[in-house]
């Protein structure tokens, strides 16, 4: 009796299985960074993508960014990676290392997706070891200088003097004083730290890592621009060393700091507030041009995806013109794209899109996570007073001991 | 208990036995295991390496940091927390107007959830706009504040005082528990022997809770060891590694650096610490059972 029931279930179960193979679940996993309500854009982008795609129903899962490192690599360790998920910039080499996601230049050569499309340092985030390891999807650079116009007119500063090193600094010991500060560093355990470290460096024509992976940190270049960066120290609030740039925020938005260091991301908060601001496109010596450091996310599929044709399909269309605009938070990825939402977006898409074009990618190291970290000490040191020969030598001595 | 019972009671264990052989001593193996492997996110084929992770992690000048803060956290929080704990609930033992609220008051900070009570605690030593700092400017006792939590002298002092807060009531509820047993003739006796407070307290309220101490010393030594969110959310371990303790570094080289060898020998480490103390928890617990069972 009860094995004539369970056949009878099994045959009733059958017709069903038949049915899920045809259709396929698609699983995608999103970082949740802003509370902008763009998850309701995605959902409208994911039902077009359905439509597109019959056969393919797509499972979105967005996690806020703090747990969305941890949640990744636990899936990808315990085998259960989603089919496809939007990966940092900086943890790309990682993943491809690890054997997590799958090369992409045959399906991208097939289906005519090249460089051109994007920008140029997000596709060289995309790229390590010689292959294509995702696709572009968003992008941001760290960093624009926000300015308060009140402030830097009470104090007499003229805002196109901030461009350069020696402007930044004579405009923030004008600005400071009565409580007031006249730029705001942070150099708390984050990525922000390192990116504007960065910033600084590549602005002056450093590097953070040469070509074959040894530290250029102690290169005069990037020595010199540690320097400058330290001597800015008396125009900041004080907390530097656990300061991040979300609390400089708070402290521009109550009027008592007159320039801050975000990426365009930060727009749509200052919109919001009662702070009349605009922005210098950051800051070089003299006769240079500020290069800002790349943020932003890639598409990639995993390797234990079976439905690596489906995620593929949804990647093409996740970075295409017409729909990349609608489904980011940052900045578009496809430049055609971003010229569409910059204008309508952003203020200053001119130079946003110069700032963009010209600005690097942090290194490519499978182990970047772990120079990050020695970045982060090191801008700790040069913040609380070691000369920046010194701090450099130590970051270097402890990066070149990584290989 | 007849042959037959036996299994039935395996039975009935199982489940508790499996759960926990599955969620927590095959993990602790298995850390075990990876701390003698060279492994890591990008090297997925992990090489048995022996003590070669260790050699190198014990010669990190870092590794020495992490104990030596891991020290100071616990013994600053351990001692502060029981001392508060212990004279709060001499306080509320008094027979005084508003106690049952005061009780239910008290017990406040540890109630709130742990990264609530950290966030709470970054706003208010916050340099510019915290409380603590408008309030020491308010009173003239400083010009321009502190920066708390970013100065690495003033970090882990900051961070003990906020963990100490959270964690008093547990000491408080612990001590009031043991306060409401120590015997009321005894203490009436030496009232009338002319005992002032300080000789009651000396002489006959800590011996009788002794025991009650040394298990609430040992167990909130336990907890604090592994108390991770309240620095994490607080400093995560700086500023310049200044309040990196044991289950900070650990989040922080598995998850942060993608290092699971070198966060599974600090958790290795780590055990053995934590196994001492388990070890001392039942040893005190033991003897403090065999007297009372004693006639």
């Amino acid at each position: 009796m009860k094995r004539s029931l369970l056949a009878a279930a099994a045959l009733a179960l059958l017709p069903g299985t038949a049915l899920a193979q045809d259709q396929v679940t698609l699983k995608f996993w999103d970082n949740q960074q802003t509370e902008s309500g763009l998850s309701e854009y995605q959902r409208a982008a994911v039902e077009r993508f359905e439509a597109e795609n019959p056969g393919i129903k797509v499972e979105v899962t967005t996690i806020p960014y703090p747990e969305y490192q941890q949640r990744l690599l636990t899936a990808v360790q315990g085998g259960n990676a989603p089919d496809v998920s939007t990966l940092d910039q900086i943890w790309m080499a990682a993943f491809a290392e690890a054997g997590a996601i799958v090369p992409l230049d045959d399906m991208a050569g097939e289906a005519g997706i090249t460089a051109e499309a994007f920008f140029p340092g997000a596709w060289e985030s995309a790229n390590y070891d010689g292959k294509l390891w995702g696709i572009p999807f968003n992008v941001d650079v760290w960093f624009f200088s926000f300015y308060n116009k009140a402030l830097l007119e009470e104090a007499g500063v003229d805002p196109q003097s901030l461009s350069t090193w020696e402007g930044l600094k004579a405009g923030a010991e004008k600005l400071t004083g009565n409580g007031r500060y006249g730029v705001g560093l942070f150099g708390h355990r984050g990525e922000d730290t390192v990116t504007v470290l960065n910033s600084f460096i590549f602005s002056n024509g450093g590097k953070v890592l040469n070509d074959d992976g040894s530290c250029a940190l102690t290169e005069p270049a990037s020595v010199e621009a540690l320097e400058y960066l330290a001597s800015l120290v008396p125009y900041a609030p004080q907390g530097i060393l656990n300061a991040s740039s979300g609390s400089m925020r708070e402290l521009f938005l109550n009027g008592s700091l007159a320039m801050e260091f975000w990426p365009a991301l930060e727009q749509p908060t200052l919109k919001n507030s009662n702070i009349d601001w605009e922005f210098v496109v950051g800051h070089a010596p003299e006769g240079k041009t500020p290069v800002g450091t790349y943020g932003g996310w890639n598409l990639a599929v995993y390797e234990t995806s079976p439905n690596k044709e489906a995620a593929w399909r949804f990647i093409q269309f996740m970075t295409r013109e017409d729909v990349n605009g609608d489904v980011v938070d940052l900045i578009p990825a496809n430049v055609k794209a971003a010229e569409a939402f910059l204008n309508e977006n952003r203020v200053g898409a001119d130079r946003i899109l110069e700032h963009l074009n010209n600005a690097s990618p942090r290194p490519l190291s499978p182990r970047y996570l772990e120079v990050s970290d020695i970045q982060v000490t090191l801008a700790q040191d040069i913040y609380s007073g070691t000369p920046a020969q010194e701090a450099a030598e130590k970051a270097c001595n402890a990066i070149n001991a990584l290989n | 208990m007849t042959k037959k019972d036996s299994w039935l009671v395996w039975l009935f264990l199982a489940p508790a036995i499996i759960l926990v052989g599955v969620l927590m001593y095959y993990p602790m193996v298995g850390t075990v295991i990876e701390s003698f492997h060279s492994t890591s996110f990008i090297n997925p084929n992990p090489q048995f390496v022996g003590l070669e992770v260790y050699q190198r992690i014990f010669s990190q000048p870092e590794f020495a940091q992490i104990v030596v803060n891991s020290l100071v956290w616990t013994v600053g929080v351990v001692v502060l927390q029981n001392l508060l704990g212990f004279f709060s609930a001499l306080l509320l033992n008094q027979h005084l107007p508003g106690q049952g609220l005061m009780r239910a008051l008290v017990l406040l900070p540890w109630v709130l959830p742990g990264v609530v009570a950290a966030i709470l605690w970054r706003f208010m030593y916050d340099p510019q706009l915290g409380l603590i700092n408008s309030f020491l400017i308010g009173l003239g006792l400083s010009d321009t504040g502190f920066a708390w939590l970013a100065d690495p002298n003033m970090a882990m002092a900051s961070a003990i005082i906020a963990a100490v807060w959270k964690g008093f009531p547990f000491s408080t509820v612990v001590y009031l528990a043991a306060l409401q047993n120590v015997d009321e003739e005894q203490i009436e006796a030496s009232i009338i022997d002319g005992a002032g407070p300080l000789r009651r307290l000396v002489d006959i309220i800590i011996p009788a809770i002794k025991e009650v101490m040394l298990i609430n010393f040992v167990l909130t030594t336990i907890l604090t060891f592994n108390y991770f969110d309240m620095i994490w959310v607080l400093t995560r371990g700086g500023p310049q590694n200044a309040t990196h303790i044991f289950p900070t570094k650990i989040y922080d080289l598995g998850f942060g650096q993608f290092r699971f060898g070198d966060a599974a020998v600090y958790g290795v480490f780590s055990i053995l610490v934590l196994v001492l103390l388990i070890a001392l928890y039942f040893t005190v617990q033991g003897s403090s059972r065999q007297r009372r069972a004693a006639p």
